[in-house]
């Protein structure tokens, strides 16, 4: 159910922020803008936004309740799979129109610094969060990302689908909707300084989950036939029939919760009334690397108390730091995997704590 | 206080890659000892090179030893099972062994807590998995943790058994253990590092068809199950630690040490051992070696077998198959 595309959306959107900057690219090629100019609009963009002061109004008309969830976008498989998420913001209206979404970066580009990233504040019912900024890893090798990747099916979204499970985030530029809102919930910018300060590291995001309450009885099989590219896994029916339909969704926290939106708009017109009701971070897990050897048996021997380091178990040293409540896992090569965050600056905490205890132990 | 190394095995070749012990180029104790104080020498030069490839005949003895009481401990699992008149091996027939030795019993108890506890952690990284956890609605997590704790809970009749789960104590053994470690890494530089870092890695549950081979349970009629095989692979690799500990402190104990008050009341049978021609043979060959030694492992475990007690003229009697435990 593919609309025309609506390039007006794009210069709509782009036009309050780019008062002193190039005009955007003309309509018909902004679903072609190549990376580069796509990840330069961006930036300056939120460059814009990261001036703003406070959050932005939590009802944004974007995602008011008035606004039919026939806005969104659907990319995703099976309910109860992993979400890819695409660094979409920008809604449609009617069907499953695409949504251009390339004047956004795909955050998880291979940069290495953080990526400002448009973030959706809106909540239904509760502000989950607030995420300040993203970065993404960039050097994951399960994450196929790069913007352009899915240029060529730009106009059908139901063709992009992507291998539920293993990818977190897939590129997916699509068109404009001239009839979508413009984007006003734009997360503020935390100064990323503040988190790097001490170490020039700043951890990156892996992979967080989300759950999101359909409160509607869903009937997988039917998902799964006519929703493309969704798989049909017998043993996710009985716990959907038996729970409250939740899904979960892995990604960027903005595009957890736009992926979430998005499925349940696929629910909803596969005609289940859904809802989208307690959206909630469960889990973040953000990984970096101190890039020095760590002598693991002296932090478990002074750190007695929060670590755990079992080699024949496991290689890397478990440490349950208290505040912020963060599991870290440390090992031996420097690379560090934090988890169990609710939100990105408890990792960017954690990890702060962890750098001059991880110093003192760097194995010459 | 003299400090000693440590030893750590090379599993691989342990269990063996043909039926018989194939020492490999890294041999049992992959990553064996420094002195770091050698006891003889007060300059506190450490020995590399030779230590770090123990000895065939001694990486023989700890694997014979350890299979010898796996197999008996294995048997006495049976039995208790068949007295349940269950099927299988389960971990409450080798938690039942074990209950007497509140220490070890507390050991094994953390190791599966952290066992469960690294589930869950990697379960909630690895996206994979998390369907699945939500499949079984969340039966798997801390599985080991109710099994321990379930069992524990009926067998308990004073309540001793299940103040351990509260119980905060610092484990002495493992504070050495972890001591020890710590003073020999502050020493390497990272590529020795790195390799000790990996043979540390080594167990016997990561191969884990080969250790269920090389205990052979095919002879037996009642079979261990998943998280039991998970049990007794921790258990043998708690054997060879407690024989690696007990050798290096036996070892330590065979020097004489100028000004110790104690040196003349070392027993009559250790002195008569040592002196005796086999062993006199097999340390003199390697005198200069730093290598735990057959005569250790073997006063080692002579020494621990040897019950002083009250009622230790009649301990035969106590023992139900004469075999000492060290695991348990």
């Amino acid at each position: 159910m593919a609309s025309a595309p609506r390039p007006e959306r794009a210069p709509r959107l782009l036009a309050p922020c780019l008062t002193r900057y190039p005009p955007p690219p003309s309509p018909t090629t902004v679903g072609f803008l190549s990376m580069e100019e796509e990840e330069t609009y961006l930036e300056l963009y939120l460059n814009q936004c990261a001036a703003q002061d406070g959050l932005a109004p939590p009802r944004s008309p974007l995602f008011s309740p008035v606004v039919p969830y026939d806005m969104y976008m659907l990319n995703a498989s099976n309910p109860e799979t992993a979400f890819n998420l695409n660094p979409e913001v920008k809604e449609t209206s009617g069907g499953f129109s695409p949504v251009d979404l390339s004047f956004l970066p795909d955050e998880l580009t291979q940069e290495d610094k953080d990526q400002p990233v448009i973030g959706s504040k809106h909540e239904t019912k509760e502000n989950s969060e607030s995420q300040s900024q993203q970065s993404r890893l960039p050097s994951s090798s399960e994450q196929d990302i790069g913007l352009g990747l899915n240029s060529p099916s730009l106009s059908n979204p139901h063709s992009q689908r992507h291998p539920s499970d293993t990818d977190l985030v897939q590129a997916s530029p699509e068109k404009p909707d001239s009839n979508s809102l413009p984007l006003a919930s734009i997360t503020p910018m935390s100064p990323v300084t503040s988190v790097s300060e001490c170490c020039g590291i700043v951890p990156q995001l892996q992979n967080i989950v989300s759950t999101v309450n359909l409160a509607c009885k869903l009937d997988l099989k039917k998902i799964a036939l006519h929703a493309k590219n969704a798989e049909y896994n017998p043993k996710v029916r009985f716990l959907i029939s038996l729970l409250l339909t939740k899904l979960e969704c892995n990604g960027a926290i903005s595009q957890s919760r736009l992926a979430a939106r998005k499925y349940a708009r696929v629910v909803q017109k596969l005609g289940f009334p859904a809802r989208f009701l307690d959206f909630k971070i469960q889990n973040m897990v953000g990984s970096c690397d101190v890039k020095f050897p760590i002598r693991l048996e002296g932090l478990v021997l002074t750190h007695q108390q929060f670590s755990s380091y079992e080699p024949e178990l496991f290689p890397g040293l478990i440490y349950r730091m208290v505040k912020p409540r963060i599991v870290l896992l440390i090992f031996v090569s420097g690379k560090v995997v934090l988890t169990g965050a609710k939100e990105r600056s408890e990792i960017c905490e954690a990890f702060e704590n962890i750098y001059p205890i991880l110093k003192s132990f760097k194995k010459a | 206080m003299v400090v000693f190394g440590t030893t750590f095995f090379n599993f691989d070749s342990f269990i063996g890659k043909t039926d018989s012990i194939e020492v490999t180029g890294k041999s049992v104790f992959s990553y064996c000892y420094h002195n770091i104080l050698p006891l003889l020498n007060d300059s506190g030069r450490y020995s590399l090179g030779d230590a770090r490839r123990p000895l065939h005949e001694t990486a023989v003895l700890v694997e014979d030893v350890v299979h010898t009481q796996l197999i008996n401990l294995l048997q006495q699992a049976a039995e208790v099972s068949q007295l349940r008149g269950a099927r299988v091996i389960t971990p409450e027939d080798l938690l039942f062994l074990m209950r007497k030795d509140k220490k070890k019993l507390r050991r094994l108890l953390k190791y599966m807590f952290i066992r469960d506890y690294k589930s869950k952690i990697v379960k909630g990284i690895d996206e994979d998995d998390l369907l699945e956890d939500k499949l079984s609605g969340s039966n798997n997590a801390n599985k080991r943790q109710k099994i321990a704790q379930d069992f524990l809970n009926s067998i308990d009749q004073t309540g001793e058994l299940l103040a351990m789960f509260e119980d905060d104590e610092i484990d002495e053994v493992k504070q050495e253990r972890m001591e020890r470690a710590e003073r020999q890494t502050r020493i390497m530089d990272s590529a020795q590092y790195a390799e000790f870092c990996e043979s540390r890695q080594l167990s016997f549950s990561k191969k884990a068809s080969k250790f269920r081979d090389w205990l052979d349970c095919s002879s037996m009629e009642i079979k261990p199950n998943v998280v039991a095989m998970e049990i007794l692979a921790y258990l043998a690799y708690e054997t060879v630690a407690q024989l690696v500990d007990l050798a290096l402190l036996v070892r330590q104990d065979m020097v004489t040490k100028a000004g110790d008050p104690f040196s003349h009341a070392i027993s009559a049978t250790f002195i008569q051992y040592h002196n005796s021609a086999e062993s006199t043979a097999a340390c003199g060959v390697e005198a200069h070696s730093n290598a735990i030694q057959p005569c250790h492992i073997r006063e080692a475990i002579r020494r621990y077998s040897h019950k002083i007690g009250p009622l230790s003229p009649f301990t035969n009697a106590y023992r139900r198959n004469g075999m000492a435990f060290l695991a348990c």
